[in-house]
């Protein structure tokens, strides 16, 4: 067990991380993710004072043809403070007309709900921090649609028109939206095709004295699935396998800009600005000496742990060029001719098993191109790193719902 | 994590500082973690032994673990020469995990000095030490 942000939570469970983070790539797993904390912004000042205080443009982030925001869909931003420093990143579903809720990390709640409420500036808005009053509990992986279809009344219709970043439900009994959505039972949710594992699956959301039953549900209705229920340690490589930042270690007290995750900024399609105010933009564009986060994957499992040591990154000069983030194995990974394959590959080599590969994210003084080469050392051991764009290939999380229904 | 109650310490084992064990079979030493290591480790995905032939002064670094959580250092329980090392450990460094004091073994010593292994802890000493140090 590990104090994570005052919340103890289990680094792994008795299979093992490995083992886990294999179940959501080949079988499911199930995360315990209570200790994340849900916003709900409502009124008729709602849009406009996410659209001031959220990176995301929320009048034209939907799609590729980047479509406003409407009910049932969810995009991913940060808030940002005046220096365009993250205070957390988020993920934004409209629940209706006027009605959304943020979702953010473990004890983040009240400050991401003071953050909005200091900036509200007569706009007419209610921020409702509901931390510890809703449960949340993940089921991610190649078996997570047969699995969460045993668990409610309606299947059919819930899981008709449910594409990546999209919702139905809600978790409060009293909402206009609670009948989209219930358990056998009768237990409203709130359905989501979203998730931190880059895999397929679903986040439900459930009044928090509810939860431990439908944990109790998940772990029966995936019993022969193999579900597999999973820890931090398993999360964390699950997700850095899939380029996704952990708050404050990825992303933090440093502007964002400048790393994988464009897409949570509002760019115009030329890249050239943004198409929107808001907090942070101006300490954005003024970024007098910039750094620069990008992805690495290792050659083996090894890696250089984060907080042990001084770990640093070293140009192939031995010149310090910046930190390590996060650095972690994937096990679900290896390299053959120098290219990454996944157990998940459909053009992975015969006989392919993954040995795992140590991946993460740097924090650089200057700019790289993907293919450079750093050294990761700390005390202990020197490894090498290839700037990459993306590490675990074949990820399975835009996945067609219907399709994964049959796996 | 296990409760000190349940850490597995035979007592034909010899325990270092650093819960390496050491055992003696015939005239020379065997080297692996003990339980309360490889628990606190949590699951290992690698391992580094040294050469057959390397020389180790007893408290040297000859190899090192990695888990999902740590890399950790191992420390020689006894001076002497790596007359044999565990290649299993290559492809299935969860050995250690799975079977601490058989199939995880690490190396085999030939110790330069037996009386060495007279200032490691027996299972009550090493027991002790846990629960004085308030490890768990």
């Amino acid at each position: 067990m590990a104090d994570f942000a005052g919340y103890e939570m289990p680094l792994w469970y008795p299979a093992g991380p490995k083992e886990e983070h294999l179940a959501v790539l080949t079988k499911v797993g199930v995360f315990d993710t209570c200790h994340m904390a849900v916003i709900l912004i409502s009124g008729s000042g709602a849009l406009d004072l996410l659209q001031r205080c959220f990176t995301k443009d929320l009048e034209r982030c939907i799609g590729k043809r980047n479509a406003p925001m409407s009910p049932g869909k969810c995009t991913y931003g940060a808030f940002l403070d005046d220096r365009g420093e993250v205070i957390d990143d988020s993920i934004i579903g409209q629940l209706g007309p006027d009605l959304y809720m943020a979702v953010v990390n473990a004890g983040m709640g009240g400050d991401v709900s003071s953050h909005l409420k200091q900036n509200r500036n007569g706009r007419v808005v209610e921020i409702i921090d509901l931390t510890d009053q809703v449960g949340k509990i993940d089921v991610q992986g190649m078996m997570a649609a047969p699995v969460v279809q045993k668990l409610m009344a309606n299947p059919d219709h819930v899981f008709d028109r449910l594409p990546y970043f999209s919702f139905k439900g809600h978790f409060d009994p009293k909402s206009e939206c609670a009948d989209a959505v219930r358990l056998r039972d009768g237990t409203p949710i709130l359905l989501s095709r979203t998730g931190y594992t880059g895999e397929f699956g679903f986040e439900i959301f459930v009044a928090s004295d509810h939860t431990v039953e439908l944990w109790q549900e998940i772990i029966e209705a995936g019993e022969t699935s193999g579900i597999q229920p999973c820890g931090l340690a398993a999360r964390d490589s699950l997700r850095a396998g899939a380029v996704l930042p952990l708050s404050h270690q990825d992303i933090g007290s440093w502007p964002f800009i400048n790393h994988p995750w464009p897409f949570a900024l509002p760019y115009n399609t030329e890249r050239t600005g943004f198409t929107k105010d808001f907090i942070g933009k101006s300490a954005l564009e003024q970024v007098t000496s910039p750094e620069y986060t990008y992805a690495f994957a290792g050659y083996d499992v090894r890696k250089v742990p984060v907080h042990e040591g001084n770990p640093v990154v070293l140009d192939l000069a031995g010149h310090e060029i910046g930190v390590i983030l996060t650095c972690v194995s994937d096990m679900s990974i290896g390299r053959h001719n120098n290219k990454i394959y996944s157990v998940l590959s459909p053009d992975k080599p015969e006989g392919f098993i993954p040995l795992g590969l140590s991946c993460g994210f740097i924090k650089i003084r200057r700019p790289l191109a993907p293919g450079d080469i750093v050294l990761l050392k700390n005390g202990k051991r020197e490894i090498k790193g290839e700037i990459v764009q993306d590490i675990r290939p074949d990820r399975t999380a835009r996945a067609p719902l219907n399709v994964m229904l049959q796996a | 994590m296990k409760s000190i109650e349940e850490l597995d310490l035979p007592e034909d084992y010899r325990y270092a500082d650093d819960h390496e064990w050491a055992k003696l079979d015939g005239d020379k030493v065997r080297v692996g973690l003990d339980d309360y290591a490889q628990d606190q480790l949590g699951e290992i995905v690698y391992v580094e032994l040294p050469q057959v032939g390397a020389v180790f002064q007893k408290g040297d670094v000859f190899g090192m673990v990695e888990s999902v959580k740590a890399v950790s250092d191992c420390y020689m329980p006894v001076g002497g020469e790596v007359v044999a090392v565990n290649s299993a450990l290559e492809d299935s460094p969860q050995l250690i995990n799975q079977s601490p004091y058989d199939d995880g073994w690490m190396i085999d010593v030939k110790p330069a000095d037996i009386a060495e292994m007279d200032t490691l802890y027996t299972r009550e000493g090493i027991l002790e030490k846990l629960k004085e140090g308030g490890e768990q």
